[in-house]
């Protein structure tokens, strides 16, 4: 099967890169655990699918690799012992390998290659260097011990002979069921060679056996020529006379008593076993949300419709309406829970990376992953996987410190990294937290007045909780020197902004000393959003209502001070700065000067108002997450399509308030004008 | 009446491949089970002509689900899919019940062959 053609491969590619990815978490495992056969035996089956599926698409490479790979991992198991460093670090090697071949046939089927030399080379040399546990076992498929077969003299011998294919690839198995068959037509007194003998033999192999048996040669014959890879069959009658009847073989077990017999069981078993699931092409699970909710926003213009009607019909009307919209919130309801994904799937590599980072940084550390089986929202975990690292990149490199300086303080070496996700009423909260040196609040501080994010004195003037959420500032967290590791240039603000644009908050806790905690609370679902619709410019956005203290009008003008950017209006008796969405986006304001609507938004206990053209009302929409290029536009956080079918960008709030120049933190801007 | 196939592999890739192969040769493809608990389950349910069965799969191994499977009906036709290197485990399955064995990697015709002789087509 040409695999460049086959249409399945982004099938394979998907479930090897699974496969392999699960591998990996395995094998941290075993590195850390007295490995129990359950480990063994989920490490055996990933490797052994990857090959299975690999050899159907021809991809000898990744077959010749995963081959060598559960022999050696079968040699393992069987040895039972505690696994050395080196034999470890060799799986990862080969574990690592098999990704980026099954990456790069993803790319490019035809850029199989073979496997390493040096790879496979290792691999043989470590497996051999282990006992062969299948090599024993061949003595239980010696079936034959022709002293104990009690031959009837009466019956005919049959001298056979039975050639196998060249093709054929298990000789031994393929002569277990040519032993089977003989035994079946009669009494089998000797077969050269067993078929034990045989395997891991290929090109075939001549088997020759004598039968005792009363049947016609052609029907033992044809018999034998009906098994499959069999190339040629002969049967010779080899004396003895006489034909007496013999007893027909014994019987199977008959089928009733065998079911009741295996009842019992195979139900106990079906209770371990979880529910029956399907695969879902991600992206039809995405088009049947936005039809739920396509079907949720016609339903609310049939019910605004539906108030135009007379009386006497619109009352039975509305009420059929309000029966389908219950529906429909029910189906909609089950779509956004087909999509729930396990926490797990963030974490699932996480051990894997935390091993190399850790390792790579000289420190040691212990990862425990906790509520695996919480459940998110499919994008929120899709959103989550790149700050879910940064965060868990950051308490490794900043947060935990190397073993000296650990036991300098009294702590143990290794230290701890603790991964958790709990369900609390609608929301999932994920804390990362590691019992390292915690935040430098001092050295916040300073970086903080250094971006000029803050004035010395207002920096001073910080609470120690306060002081924390300085690390969400862009600049802040971002280090000197940017490391391979956490540098990146990305720093907490970007993490931030990740959440935020889900729906989620992000806190920090942190004792000097002990360590610090990441606590990310998200929506379980990307469920519907409250949007403020509003026109600026000619066109509408929306804003999360969940940012919207109020609304108002205003008439800066009024005031006086013509050519600010930034003004300020009085809101609930406080001074609040005010800005021009239009400027703020470059867009032409089609209104002319005199009292405007002003939408006044809070963010971290900063008020700020932006002026638009006009208010348009509210809308239930599904968020999605903005495509290239927009996505590199501040001030945006989504999009969305309105029940018309129109996209509707939505703002974010706090790019907005960057855009703005309110970079100030928290209470250092109160009263600011 | 075509014969009704049972396809039990824990790759979705590999029942893909199966399925395509039976159903271009006038097969229908009754069930498929991902696990050797499901497949003993589908076989009781299906009672299917032939059964598919991979050999190293989560919850219930391929040998010891064949081995319920002849015990609930000791003429079921089961029909091993063992991956190259696996000749003991094929050896067990067989002396668990299992009728035959193909061996991965395979082409259509491969199946096909091994899948009429045992059916006596």
């Amino acid at each position: 099967m040409k695999a460049s053609s086959h249409k399945y491969l982004p099938l394979f590619v998907a479930e090897a890169n699974e496969q392999l990815e699960a591998l990996g978490s395995d094998l941290v495992r075993l590195e850390k655990e007295d490995p129990e056969p359950a480990l063994w035996d989920s490490i055996f089956r990933r490797v052994h699918s990857v090959k299975g599926s690999a050899a159907t698409l021809g991809f000898t490479g990744i077959v010749d690799i995963a081959h060598r790979a559960e022999d050696l991992v079968g040699r393992m198991k069987a040895l039972a012992a505690k696994p050395s460093r080196g034999q470890i670090d060799l799986l990862f090697e080969a574990s690592d390998t098999l990704l980026t071949e099954v990456r790069r046939v993803s790319a490019d089927p035809g850029a199989a290659g073979p496997a390493p030399p040096a790879l496979v080379a290792k691999l043989s040399q470590a497996a051999q260097a282990l006992p062969d546990p299948s090599a024993p076992a061949h003595a239980s498929h010696k079936p034959l011990e022709p002293a104990a077969v009690a031959v009837d003299p009466a019956l005919p011998r049959l001298e056979i002979s039975v050639v196998l294919m060249k093709s054929c690839a298990a000789p031994g198995a393929r002569a277990l069921i040519v032993q089977r068959k003989l035994k079946a037509l009669g009494t089998l007194v000797e077969m050269d060679p067993l078929p034990a003998q045989l395997m891991s033999q290929r090109g075939g192999a001549a088997i020759s056996a004598s039968l005792a048996s009363d049947k016609p040669l052609d029907e033992v014959r044809k018999a034998l020529a009906g098994l499959p890879e069999v190339e040629s069959v002969e049967v010779r009658s080899a004396g003895s006379a006489r034909t007496t009847s013999s007893p027909p073989p014994p019987a199977a077990p008959a089928p009733e008593l065998a079911a009741v017999m295996q009842a019992a069981p195979v139900i106990e078993a079906e209770e371990l076993r979880p529910e029956p699931t399907v695969r879902v092409r991600a992206l039809a699970l995405d088009q049947l949300l936005d039809q739920a909710a396509e079907v949720l926003h016609g339903i609310a213009r049939l019910r605004e419709a539906a108030k135009r009607l007379p009386e006497n019909v619109g009352g039975a009307f509305e009420a059929e309406v309000d029966r389908l919209r219950r529906t429909a919130r029910d189906l909609h309801g089950r779509v956004m829970n087909a999509r729930l994904t396990p926490f797990s799937a963030l974490t699932e590599r996480l051990p894997r990376a935390v091993r190399d980072l850790s390792h790579r940084l000289g420190k040691e550390v212990d990862l425990d992953v906790q509520g695996a089986d919480v459940e998110l929202d499919r994008n929120v975990i899709e959103a989550m996987g790149d700050p879910l690292s940064h965060l868990v990149r950051n308490a490794i490199d900043h947060g935990l410190e190397d073993p000296k300086t650990r036991e300098a303080a009294g702590k143990p070496a290794r230290g701890k990294l603790t991964l958790s996700a709990r369900r609390e009423r609608d929301k999932v909260v994920v804390d990362v937290a590691d019992d390292g040196a915690g935040l430098d609040a001092d050295r916040l501080r300073k970086k903080a007045v250094a971006t000029s994010a803050m004035s010395e004195e207002a920096a001073a003037a910080l609470s120690e909780n306060e002081v924390f959420e300085l690390a969400f500032l862009p600049g802040v967290s971002t280090r000197e020197t940017a490391t391979d590791v956490s540098g990146r240039g990305v720093g907490l603000d970007a993490v931030q902004r990740a959440v935020e644009a889900l729906g989620g908050t992000i806190r920090i806790r942190s004792t000097a000393g002990k360590g610090a905690t990441f606590s990310v609370e998200l929506p379980i679902n990307v469920s519907m959003a409250n949007l403020l619709l509003v026109q600026v410019g000619g066109e509408l956005y929306g804003i999360p209502l969940h940012r919207v203290l109020l609304t108002t009008e205003y008439d800066l003008n009024a005031r006086g001070g013509e050519g600010f950017e930034a003004r300020s209006l009085v809101v609930l008796g406080q001074l609040v700065r005010a800005y021009a969405l239009a400027k703020l986006f470059g867009l032409p304001s089609l209104l002319p000067p005199g009292p405007r609507p002003f939408v006044v938004m809070e963010l971290d206990g900063v008020l700020f108002a932006l002026s638009v053209d006009r208010l348009v009302g509210q809308e239930e929409a599904v968020l999605k997450p903005l495509f290239p290029p927009l996505d590199r536009v501040r001030g945006l956080a989504g999009v969305t399509v309105l029940g018309n079918g129109r996209p509707l960008l939505v703002l974010d709030p706090r790019g907005i308030a960057e855009l703005a120049g309110i970079n100030e933190p928290v209470r250092a801007s109160k009263g600011a004008a | 009446m075509p014969k009704r196939v049972l396809i039990v592999d824990d790759a979705l890739f590999m029942r893909n491949t199966l399925r395509d192969i039976f159903a271009g040769a006038g097969f229908q493809v009754a069930g498929e089970a991902d696990d050797g608990v499901q497949a003993v389950n589908l076989f009781r349910e299906l009672k299917p002509d032939l059964v598919t069965m991979d050999i190293v799969m989560p919850y219930k191994s391929g040998i010891d689900a064949t081995r319920e499977i002849v015990q609930l009906d000791p003429n079921a036709v089961v029909v091993m899919c063992s991956a190259l290197g696996q000749e003991s485990l094929v050896m067990e399955a067989i002396e668990a019940g299992a009728t035959d064995f193909i061996v991965k990697p395979f082409r259509g015709e491969d199946v096909l062959a091994v899948v009429k002789k045992v059916l006596g087509e």
